[in-house]
């Protein structure tokens, strides 16, 4: 007898999207193996010149550049989510508990469009950040943060924040005090229990937080588009640029695939080269 | 009452330990949560090598009194000493105590011998003395060949040494154990607490022992504190708790105790006699202080100090037995006694005699066996 009778139904609709999705993949995976033809959107025979053609430095680049644009993104957020998911799991205050939490999941509910143009206001030349500057007598003339990567790192870690602090507070929270005060029985100041026990075992959380910022940023595109204005070139926005310019749909679909493995290798090895961490803490 | 009873179980801290340098001592030590009082101006006097256990209900303050005196809590008012040293105001890290808790905490993430050397560490012992310390304190709680399991591998016994190895290891002043065996299996409970008793013993270190459970700290305890609602009720020897219980709370909840219907017939100085339908007793006195010659008392008899005579034989109270339960090595008796006490008398006989000689519903007599009786002024809660 069927133990579980409704269990086809309720994954029905799970398995619609993905069988979906799945056809979504093969056709860019068709896509990417077929020869360009300028100035038509239909393709041509069977290729791989497409993936050939990738290996030319600015394409090269663009990947090297997402790379570093993700990795940089995560540790930015992590460094400004760990202290923040700290004090929203260990305050006794519900005031500042509330605080916190309004202040780092807004984000989630903004737009994406809505809020990199908010960026926009912030990181221009006579935006915000440099008007305050100037009138602060910091700057003598305004600092260009517009079309940077670093005005588009900072609007990604605003992006990847709220993710990273439900994970590390997640994480923190599976933290029995009753380690920390062994530990300071014994001997260990608050810095030292931090640094060998709170910090230790919230790795799992860390582990898993950087990963998410890091796939979360690869695919972002809205935000190296506008913040970027071009003169940022990621994966997602080469390949939004190839595809709807150019109407190159195979280059853009093989670079789609590429910028897929390549997002999954640097996850698995994230995870490969923290798995040692995480044994060391245990699972909670 | 509570005042008073307060006051004399700090007056008896005081002339009990006179002799002895206190290593803990605690004066007036208040802690408040919100509006709740969590531990009423504690005094308490702990001698050095003492075995103290801190005994009560959850939500007595016992493990509130642990935490101030391990540094997790700031007290409101009152002072902390150890070893004559002030710490009230002393960080946790900076007390040298050894704690265990209940579920022992391991560090999930060190070894064995990483755990235990923690301490050590801290302390910036060097690697040959530490390495020396660690198989020093494996040994003493036979877990030596251990050194390199993670804490999930060992058992819930083998985990809970480990945990008074780590404790024990950095020499602490005080050792404090929060319900360190409620984790454990009862037969494992046992040979642990045998143990430990034997270690704390041989290494004479002071130590605090927090526990509901009774059993465990009359058969453990040098002396134990009983508490009740954030106050200490009374300290003294597990002996003298058990046959003298200051108080109504103290005597219901050390031991097993009927309640019997008594009236107070006279009193000489430190004592009083009580009289029970026809039998009478000697007490003690100071509990009676407010009740007038000819009022109305409660009797506190332990089921051990009860035994079956015949019916209407001098001295004795009428009763029916209701229910037999053997458990073993004894007999208890659940006798109806209407008149003599309001819920079913508990007695309980040595041996398997009584499983013959008083079936359900023999009618028997009571007669009261001991002069470790206590009666308190009547009333229903403790």
């Amino acid at each position: 007898m069927n133990t579980r009778p409704f269990l086809g139904w309720f994954v029905s609709p799970a398995g619609l999207v993905a069988v979906g999705l799945i056809a979504a993949m093969l056709a860019v995976f068709q896509y990417s193996v077929r020869a360009y033809i300028p100035g038509s959107l239909e393709v041509g025979g069977f290729t791989l010149q497409n993936f050939a053609a990738m290996l030319r430095p600015l394409y090269a680049l663009a990947f090297w550049n997402t790379v570093l644009l993700c990795f940089e993104t995560a540790v930015f957020t992590l460094i400004l989510a760990y202290p923040l998911a700290y004090a929203l799991v260990r305050t006794n205050s519900s005031a500042l508990r509330s605080f916190i939490l309004v202040v780092s999941v807004t984000p989630l509910f903004l737009g994406e469009v809505v809020r990199t143009y908010s960026w926009m206001i912030v990181l221009g030349n006579k935006g915000f950040l440099n008007t305050l500057l100037l009138q602060l007598g910091l700057l003598d003339r305004p600092m260009q943060m517009m079309f940077t990567a670093g005005g588009v790192v900072a609007a990604l870690v605003h992006v990847t924040m709220p993710i990273m602090v439900i994970m590390l507070a997640a994480a923190l929270s599976h933290i029995d005090r009753n380690y920390e005060k062994a530990a300071e029985s014994l001997g260990a100041g608050p810095v030292r229990v931090f640094l060998t026990i709170t910090l230790p075992l919230s790795m799992p959380g860390i582990v898993a937080g950087f990963s998410t910022a890091f796939a979360w940023t690869f695919s972002a595109f809205a935000t190296p588009q506008l913040i970027g204005g071009g003169r940022v070139s990621t994966v997602s926005t080469l390949i939004y640029q190839l595809g709807f310019s150019s109407f190159n749909f195979p280059f853009a679909a093989s670079l789609s695939i590429i910028g897929l493995a390549l997002s999954l290798a640097v996850i698995a090895l994230l995870k490969k080269a923290a798995s040692p961490l995480e044994r060391m803490a245990g699972t909670t | 009452m509570l005042m008073r009873t307060n006051q004399m179980a700090a007056n008896t801290s005081v002339a009990g330990n006179d002799k002895i340098r206190p290593a803990v001592q605690l004066d007036g030590v208040t802690k408040r949560f919100g509006d709740s009082i969590a531990l009423h101006e504690a005094w308490l006097k702990i001698g050095s090598s003492e075995f103290m256990t801190l005994l009560g209900p959850s939500g007595c303050g016992k493990t509130t009194l642990l935490n101030l005196v391990a540094g997790f809590l700031e007290a409101d008012s009152g002072e902390i000493f150890i070893e004559d040293a002030l710490v009230t105001e002393t960080p946790a890290h900076m007390r040298e105590i050894g704690i265990v808790f209940q579920n022992y905490a391991l560090f999930p993430h060190m070894s064995v011998a990483m755990n235990v050397a923690y301490g050590l560490k801290t302390r910036g012992v060097d690697k040959k003395e530490m390495a020396r310390r660690v198989d020093e304190a494996l040994a003493l709680v036979k877990l030596s060949g251990f050194s390199d399991r993670k804490p999930r591998q060992l058992s819930g016994g083998q985990q809970q040494r480990v945990a008074l190895a780590r404790a024990l290891v950095i020499r602490p002043k005080v050792l404090l154990l929060d319900e360190p065996f409620s984790a454990l299996d009862k037969n494992l409970r046992g040979s642990m607490q045998v143990e430990l008793k034997q270690i704390q013993r041989e290494l004479g270190v002071t130590t605090i022992f927090v526990t509901h459970d009774q059993g465990e700290a009359l058969s453990m305890s040098d002396r134990i504190a009983v508490m009740s609602a954030g106050r200490i009720r009374q300290i003294a020897a597990p002996d003298d708790i058990y046959r003298r219980p200051a108080d109504r709370f103290v005597a219901s909840f050390v031991g097993d105790a009927n309640v019997l219907n008594g009236r107070l017939v006279e009193r000489n100085g430190d004592a009083a006699v009580v009289s029970i339908g026809d039998v009478r007793a000697s007490v003690p006195a100071a509990s009676l202080a407010e009740v007038s010659i000819g009022g109305s008392v409660d009797v506190f008899v332990r089921p051990e100090h009860l035994s079956v005579t015949s019916r209407g034989a001098s001295g004795s109270l009428p009763g029916t037995v209701t229910t037999q339960v053997f458990q073993g090595g004894h007999v208890d008796l659940y006798i109806d006694a209407p008149g003599s006490a309001r819920d079913h008398i508990l007695l309980r006989s040595p041996g398997i005699a009584a499983l013959s000689s008083c079936p359900v519903g023999a009618e028997i007599g009571l007669s009261i066996g001991s002069d470790d009786i206590v009666a308190f002024p009547p009333g229903e809660a403790p």
